[in-house]
């Protein structure tokens, strides 16, 4: 980041590339909707693009990412609850009540990705956002539970009590789906270990 | 004793947690996203490529010193400047030779004390109570009458 903040613009290639995955991930499984996890990963590349000449190495990169992602997220969510405020205002007028419920939370907004849902991906689903962004923060960036609280700006109690909770619910809500410890290996994973028991 | 914690347990790693969720599909932004990004990446910042890197830390002392100086230069200007050129200009010959001489101590009481009567047939009786008052303190002592 330092050498694309000095004028570097192949260091972002690298960049780039370690980090896409993780983001995307973070942010597809926060807001549930693909449209607009892309609208955000875009939002938040063109954040950092913009205020790369004030970027110091205090932190690791990926906390200082995550930071605008989450900062990205929570306008996010904040503007789609507004918006259902509204919506639910009009409709009310018009005699037509639709639930208020918040667009990545609709049927058909999560049909979308009913074939690539898991137990798991929906118990995870299922989490308080914060709960499942502590989660999503651990597993995607490997970021320490102080990191987390950093990143999400909270203090560092708040940050390990919301990803003890969403372990905790996690590993309950998997094993009444008697899925933990019984996971059934996929095709290639099966070969794997057949190939490793030979 | 405390009960195994589970985020403890977590937190060292390779929990069976973990590991499921490893094995769940990894989707990643589509190829047009990634291009869009790249794109943007490369367009310059407001200022150029090295944009927005701060003011050089060694301009901030300058620049206090700079608005020091300056706030000192107009402080002076206003207390002594434009006041005392009208003054100068306005006044009648009398005074302005007074001011010119620039040493209102070193005139005598009688010269100072004709100024101040200059002043006042002028009519400026206010600019003329103003150099009364300034010849008081200056000769705390002098008798002046009645004016």
């Amino acid at each position: 980041m330092l050498r694309y903040r000095d004028g570097d613009a192949d260091a972002f290639s690298a960049l780039y590339a370690r980090h896409k995955g993780p983001l995307y991930r973070y942010l597809l499984r926060q807001v549930r909707n693909a449209g607009a996890a892309a609208d955000l990963f875009q939002e938040v590349w063109s954040r950092l693009v913009a205020t790369r000449g004030r970027y110091e190495a205090r932190a690791k990169f990926a906390t200082y990412l995550f930071h605008i992602a989450h900062n990205c997220t929570m306008d996010f969510f904040r503007r789609d609850l507004r918006l259902h405020h509204a919506a639910g205002d009009a409709a009310h007028e018009g005699q037509a009540p639709e639930p208020e419920v918040p667009e990545y939370q609709r049927p058909d907004a999560i049909a979308e990705f009913a074939e690539q849902r898991s137990a798991l991906l929906a118990s995870l689903h299922a989490l308080p956002q914060e709960q499942r962004e502590a989660f999503l923060l651990r597993e995607e960036t490997g970021l320490t539970i102080e990191e987390i609280a950093r990143v999400t700006q909270v203090g560092v109690e708040t940050a390990k009590s919301r990803l003890r909770y969403a372990i905790r619910k996690l590993k309950k809500s998997l094993a009444s789906r008697e899925i933990v410890g019984a996971t059934p290996l996929r095709p290639r994973e099966a070969m794997k270990a057949a190939n490793a028991s030979t | 004793m405390h009960p195994p914690d589970d985020l403890d347990e977590y937190l060292r790693g390779d929990s069976a947690l973990s590991c499921q969720y490893r094995r769940e599909p990894a989707p990643t932004p589509p190829p047009a996203l990634d291009a869009r990004v790249l794109e943007l990446s490369r367009l310059p910042g407001p200022n150029g490529a090295r944009a927005g890197r701060g003011k050089a830390p060694c301009l901030a002392p300058l620049a206090f010193a700079a608005s020091v100086l300056l706030s000192v230069a107009l402080v002076l200007a206003i207390v002594f400047g434009p006041q005392s050129v009208r003054r100068a200009d306005d006044a009648p010959r009398v005074v302005r030779i007074a001011y010119n001489s620039d040493a209102k101590l070193a005139r005598s009481p009688r010269a100072w004390l004709a100024d101040i009567a200059a002043l006042r047939r002028a009519g400026r009786n206010r600019e003329a109570e103003e150099e009364l008052r300034r010849f008081r303190s200056a000769y705390p002592g002098y008798y002046i009458g009645d004016r």
